[in-house]
Parts: C-alpha cells; structure tokens; sequence
C-alpha cells in the first residue's frame, strides 16, 4: 500500500503530495506508517507525535479526510473500505487531491488551523479559543478541609467531558469553524459545559454567560461533526444544546409576565 | 554564517522549569503564586507530556476505604509498604516526607478541581494496587494523570505562566559553579534562545525510550539527566529501571495495573493462574518487579503463547465494572490489539516503563550544583529505591514538584538576574554545533542507530541481567556512540527539523544509557528491578547503597553513597 501525504513548507507556492510505499501488516497505523516514511524515506517528514496510544492528544491529522488520531488509526480499516460515514457538510475547497482508496492513504494536516509544515498545523488559535471560556474550577467558596463530597452519578456525568484530549479533531471537522473564525468551537464550549455542571461550583448561570454570545453557543448548527470525529466521544453537540437550552429558559424567566429583568 | 549577525533571542526569568508535566506544572503555580517570575520550556505543548498517559492513581492513606476487618490505613502502612517496595533502597526519611503529605496532596488537587472516582458516599474512591496492603489508591477512572495534568494546566493558564512551548532545552549554562540558564532549540523555527535564570528546575520525566519496548510516551528520552550530567551533576541508581508487567503485545501501550487491582488476573498458554507460585500470598497484585519476572519466566519455561506473551483476564469482573472503572483500557485494547476484555483475554508482555534513578537530588529537590533543581521522574531522591509502587510516580510528581519549587523561593538569591555572557556564549557554542551536524554529509543513518542502541538495552539490560552480557552492551554502547558521531541527517532546514530533534536526543539517550549500563555492571547484587542470573540474592553487606554516577573529563564515573534507613529495618521480601 501507499501512504499519500500533503507535503508543504514555507516558501512553496502550493503544497505537493508524496507517495510512500508501505508494507502493510495486522494492525499497523498512520502513526507507525508516518514513522516509517521519517525513517525509510524522507527525515524531512514533519509530524507530531507523542504518546502513541490515543491519550495525549499531538497527532490528530486528515485521514481519508476525517480529522481523526493517526495513532489509533489502522491502514487496513481504511483500505478494507473506510467504514465511516461522511461527515455532514463538509466541505474542503482547498483540499481537492485524489487517492486510490483501494490502495492508499490520504493524509494532510486539519482543516481550520494554518499549516506549519506537512501535517504540522498551527494551535494557537484553538488554544485561544480555549482560553477564552476562562476554563479554572471556581468554586466561590474558601476549599474545606476534605473533599468537596460528589456523588458517583455526577463524576459519570462530568466524565462525558473531562475525558476531551483537547487534540482539535472536532475544531477541524466543524463547518461553522470553517467559515467563522471567531466561533469558539466544540472542544472549548464541551470544556466550559464542564465547568458549568461542576456540582462544586456554585456560578449559577454566570459560567453559561461566558459563551452567550453569537460566536459561543450560538454559532452552532448542529452538524454533530464534532462527535462524530470525537476519539473520546465526547459529545459536545449535547453541551451546547443543553446550555442553550437553560440560557432560554433563562432568559424567559426574566423577561417572561411580571418579570423585571434582573 | 558571515554578514550580518542578528543578536540571538534572549529571556529573562527568575526561575525556568524544563518540562510541562506534572511535576513541572505543579512547580511552576507554586511559584507563580509566591509571585517568582518563572517560565516552563517543554518539546511538546504540555498537554502533550508523558503524564497523560497516567493511568491508574495516586497512593495517599486518606483511609476512604477500610481495609480487611476494619483496620485503618495511616502514613506510616504507605511508607511500611512503600519501603518495603523499595527492597529497602529508598531513603526513609524521603519516603516518609511523601507519604505524609499524601493525603493533603489528593485533596489539593480536588479542591483545584480535579474529578476523582467516587465512593457512594461521596469521598474520593480508592482501590487496592500492588505491594499495598490496603485499598490506598486513589483514582479517576483509569484517566488519573489525564485528569490532574488538565488541572495543574488549567490552573497554570490562570496564572498566566509563560510557556515556551515547543523549545528543545540543548545545554544547561553554569558560571562559577552555579547553574544560571540554558540554551534551547525553538523546534517550530530552528532558532537556538537563550535563557537566563536564578534557578532551574529539571522536570522532564524518564529515559524509557534508550528501550524498544517500552510504555513510555516517545519523548521520554532522558533528556533532563543527559542535560544534569553534562553540567557536572551526579545521577543516582540508573540500573534500576522498572518493566511493567502487563503492556500490550506489540504496541507495549500500557494496561493499568488497576486492571489487577479490580480482579484481573494472569493466565498462560495453558490456562493456568500462575501467580501464586511466585508470590502465594498476593498473587496477581504482588509488586511489578514480582510479577514482570514471574511472566518472563512463564514464557521461558515454553508456558508463554508464540510471540512471547501470556494473557491478562478481566471477563470475570463483568461488563458493567469495565465499563465504569476502566474505560481507557477497554478502549487501548480494542484500538490496539482488536480485543475486547469484557469478551476476550488481553494479551500482554512486560516492558519498560519507569526509571526508578535519575539525578541525584535531595527532598527538597536541590542537586550538587548551585541553583540546578529536578524532580519528578527524572530526579532520584530516591523515594522508590530499587522498585517503585504503583500509584506512587503521580505522587511523587505533584509532592515534590511543590516541594522543590518551595525549597526554590527559599533559596533564591536577591541579587538580579546573573551576567548574560554565560548565555550568549553557549548559545553561540550551540549554533555551532547545530551548523555542524547539519553539513555533514553521507555516514551513518540516524534512525538505524536509535534503533540498534534500543535493541541493545533490550537485549543486554532487560529484565534478567548477567555480567558478561552486560559488559557485551557496553561495548555495544560505545561502539554506537561512535558511530553516531558520523550520522548525517538529510533535512537541512532549520525549521521544523524533527530528524534534528531526534539526534540531538540521540546524544542524550547515549549518556543515560551508558550511565544505567555502568551502574548494573558494578551492581552484582539481584535487588528490586535489577534481577542478575550470576548475583540472584540481596546483598546487603555489599550494596546497600546508592550507585552514583557523574561526567569526570568525558568519562561516567561511577561512586556510591549512603542509604538512609529509619523505622523499617531491611527484611527478606515476601509476597
């Protein structure tokens, strides 16, 4: 099989594609191909890596074009027949190269993010955007002595989000990321849905208020991408239908009969 | 290189700490907080750090858990048990200081915001792990070092601590004995910064990758201890190098020892629970260093499956458990390995994992030069002596990290920021050498020798040991590192030159691994992790002591010093 990979550095008109002969083997991934291409072929190749085991979150990358973990992502899944559906409106213009799905692998950096080198991509931007939503526990309170006491069901509960690796696949599978820069994106408002239903904090609705804005919560339209490509299925569609949803309610209750705003 | 010459970037911060994970990022808010200007320099985003992939929990004897017939659990079990552990080389009094601070440790980051596993009445959930002779750990999920290193991220982000984030350290700078900055590769753009400092903090975790096989995340190439011996300081027990029992065939990704801790148990090829005749006491949740040798010995003795390894059961504790209480686990072995536990056996095989020995440092992290600090994995003080407990290493990062940090503000001169020369120079020096190495042309293939110096510490330094091996992989060692002096790496960029990165660790991988080797070869003694055929027992008249190694004129010289014992008196380890 061939690894086909977007190749670009600063300086180049357009970027290329390189052809990488891969032996396959049981269980084999991008990652391991990608290191083989380094070592075998080409030292020039530039990708990040990290942990190798789908934790840290460093080597989220184009595959066949899904934003998806070269780690935990096997070559023969995807020459077997990429069994994923294709993601909901999206659409990449810029990205138009061919491959031979019976016998190569695509892989280019994410969408959304500028292009460093090869599949290296520029973060910054997803980690302002994580800033942003002021993402500390505050609990308003001075800390106990102890634990702050929490039930199993609430850590369940909490445990949808906490488990985010913040590896940017859903900021670069999101149509509206695509076409809004300034949208805050699913991986940071699942952050700060977190944070909101922390029952050991006590913000009331001060924590949704962050994001009540047309470029927070409101900028989603449901494409469920972000799911779709999360590799911890986090689910950050629900986090933002959920605030919405009490931001509403909300807003009713203050405007609503005899209501004086406050 | 003529024409003209820009200045090179220069920083000022009272204190750098190398390396964004636990330890680094614990340090780095404590000294925020008092105020200290202080900056992290890390090759990855931290996020990104080895700790991630933390899994299983942090011992503390918060006692959330009664033990069997009711007992309580208090400091004194977890160092008993810690010690113990050790095989009796750990520093009481460290260990002592640790698991004192334990319990205060797992509710600080609680009240940071940390989500632990709960018990159903709410305190934070502990279980049983191995070598603990109570249910002591406390976890979140099998997620713990995912969830606390967000945490101290999220918190240190509050702070606004600069992070230089992507920035390859290349040399620690010292002037009149006292260490007062480094240099580092920008990795994004190939500039080589210089920075000036009261203090630095060493933080950038272990050396597991100078071994093949190993759990560790592929940055772990002991850079920090490189860097430390390189500028004059002592490392401390590097033969002591732990191999988890239970990593996934092929992948090595690691399978939490909670896997055991909730019921999971061994099996080999011939169904057999072989265990208890290794340790007939604690079975499956004996110490690793136990059970990593019962395993190979399993697949030796042709008991093992074709390919070297034995399987790990957990359908017995049922869906529902592994779905609450290991989850990541589940996941790694149905992504890695095509397994699903509540269904099917994992298979697994020991590999490396964790390094025990590091830079010689004492509790409050200080090494034998002024101003330089570590701690962390990459530092021995030694609170694990010859075998570490499961659940101790995220301890040990967030414990010591605060407590070097603290012992940093203490100690920190009032006078400014020292003289800049130092700096400029060795980063003058470093432009040099990286201008070098990119030149040269033809020779060696670097990834050909990474490869041939892991084999080496696989095959000579695994975990059965013997001396004329041993001596065979020195050898091996050195003749390597020479060969490395003529690699030549295609890439001529500066910019984002990752082949660049992996030489220049290579240099490290090289000191560690040379350091570790001579360290095992003057140890004839079988204690903890370092198991020799030709040495098989303890021997504590001749080595109750720590192997200290240090760069004398270019050679790894190797020393000793004393082993501080206390409460426990040193006793046959059973199981």
């Amino acid at each position: 099989m061939r690894l086909k990979v977007f190749r670009f550095r600063p300086g180049m008109e357009k970027p290329r594609y390189d052809l990488f002969a891969i032996e396959p083997a049981p269980g084999k991934t991008v990652l391991t191909a990608l290191f083989e291409a380094q070592s075998r072929y080409d030292d020039s190749l530039a990708f990040r890596y990290s942990c190798r085991g789908a934790v840290c979150g460093t080597c989220a990358m184009l595959i066949n074009r899904v934003p998806r973990l070269a780690c935990r992502t096997r070559l023969a899944t995807l020459l077997a027949g990429d069994s994923d559906s294709p993601l909901p409106h999206y659409v990449l213009p810029h990205l138009t190269e061919p491959w031979d799905k019976q016998e190569e692998v695509l892989v280019e950096p994410l969408p959304n993010l500028p292009v460093i080198k090869d599949l290296i991509v520029n973060m910054d931007e997803f980690f302002s955007r994580y800033r942003e939503v002021n993402p500390v526990f505050s609990p308003g309170e001075p800390d106990p002595e102890r634990e702050r006491l929490m039930t199993p069901e609430a850590v369940r509960e909490l445990e949808r989000y906490t488990t985010c690796i913040l590896c940017a696949a859903c900021f670069a599978a999101c149509p509206v990321n695509g076409k809004n820069p300034r949208y805050t994106g699913p991986a940071a408002l699942a952050k700060l849905y977190r944070f909101h239903i922390d029952p050991r904090e006590r913000q009331g609705p001060a924590r949704l208020r962050t994001a009540d804005t047309p470029d927070g919560w409101w900028a989603c339209e449901f494409h469920t991408n972000c799911r779709r490509v999360c590799p911890k299925e986090v689910p950050p569609d629900k986090a933002i239908g959920h605030a919405r949803q009490e931001l509403k309610e909300m807003k009713k209750k203050e405007t609503g009969p005899g209501g004086d705003g406050a | 290189m003529d024409g003209k010459r820009d200045l090179p970037p220069l920083h000022h911060h009272d204190v750098i700490i190398i390396g964004g994970g636990l330890t680094g990022l614990r340090a780095a808010l404590q000294l925020s907080r008092a105020g200290r200007s202080c900056a992290v320099l890390s090759k990855v985003h931290p996020l990104r750090s080895h700790s991630v992939a933390a899994q299983g929990g942090m011992n503390a004897a918060l006692g959330n858990v009664p033990g069997t017939e009711g007992s309580a659990d208090s400091w004194e079990r977890h160092a008993y048990d810690t010690i113990k552990g050790s095989d009796y080389l750990a520093d009481q009094n460290a260990v002592v200081r640790m698991c004192k601070e334990a319990p205060a440790t797992v509710i600080e980051l609680e009240h940071m915001g940390t989500v632990w596993s709960r018990l159903d009445d709410g305190k934070i959930a502990q279980r049983p792990f191995g070598g603990a002779g109570f249910p002591r750990t406390c976890y979140a999920a099998d997620r713990t070092g995912h969830n606390i290193l967000h945490t101290l991220y999220e918190q240190v982000t509050a702070e606004k601590v600069p992070v230089y984030e992507e920035f390859f350290v290349t040399s620690l700078v010292t002037a009149d004995g006292r260490c007062t900055g480094c240099t580092a590769l920008e990795i994004m753009t190939g500039t080589i910064h210089g920075f000036c400092a009261k203090a630095i903090l060493i933080a950038t975790g272990g050396f597991g990758r100078i071994f093949s096989r190993s759990t560790n995340a592929i940055i772990n190439t002991g850079d920090g201890q490189a860097l430390a011996l390189q500028a004059g300081a002592s490392l401390k027990d590097m033969e002591f190098v732990q191999f988890h029992p239970t990593s996934l065939l092929g992948s090595n990704i690691l399978i939490s020892e909670a896997a055991r801790g909730e019921g999971g148990v061994l099996v080999n090829k011939n169904g057999e629970r072989f265990m208890r005749r290794y340790a007939p006491r604690s079975a499956d949740l004996a110490p690793r260093d136990v059970v990593a040798r019962a395993i190979e010995q399993e697949i030796a003795a042709g008991r093992g499956f074709d390919g070297g390894y034995v399987h790990l059961d957990l359908r017995h504790i049922g869906e529902e458990r592994i779905r609450e209480r290991l989850p990541g686990i589940r996941l790694i072995a149905m992504d890695f390995a095509g397994v699903d536990p509540v269904t099917e056996p994992i298979p697994v095989q020991p590999a490396q994992h964790y390094s025990m020995g590091g830079i010689d440092v004492g509790i409050e992290g200080q090494s034998g030069i002024q101003g330089l600090y570590a701690a962390g994995e990459c530092a021995c003080i030694s609170v694990h002596g010859a075998n570490r407990l499961g659940g101790n290493s995220l301890l040990e990062t967030v414990v010591f990290g605060r407590l070097a940090a603290a012992s940093i503000i203490l100690n920190l001169p009032t006078e400014p920021v020292p003289a800049d020369g130092p700096v400029l120079s060795a980063v003058t020096e470093m432009e040099a050498k990286v201008n070098g190495i990119l030149e040269r042309r033809g020779g060696e293939q670097l990834f050909t020798v990474i490869d041939s110096l892991k084999e080496t510490m696989d095959t000579k330094f695994g975990i059965f040991r013997e001396g004329d091996s041993m001596d065979k992989g020195l050898a091996e060692i050195s003749a390597l590192r020479e060969r490395a002096g003529n690699i030549s790496i295609s890439d001529k960029d500066r910019a984002v030159n990752q082949a660049l990165v992996r030489f220049l660790e290579l240099e490290y991988m090289f000191l560690v691994a040379e350091a570790a080797a001579l360290g095992a070869i003057q140890r004839k003694e079988s204690r903890g992790s370092h198991t020799r055929t030709d040495y098989p027992a303890r021997d504590d008249d001749h080595f109750m002591y720590h192997t200290i190694t240090r760069n004398l004129d270019g050679k790894i010289a190797v020393s000793s010093s004393p082993v501080t014992l206390g409460m426990f008196t040193p006793e046959e380890r059973v199981y």
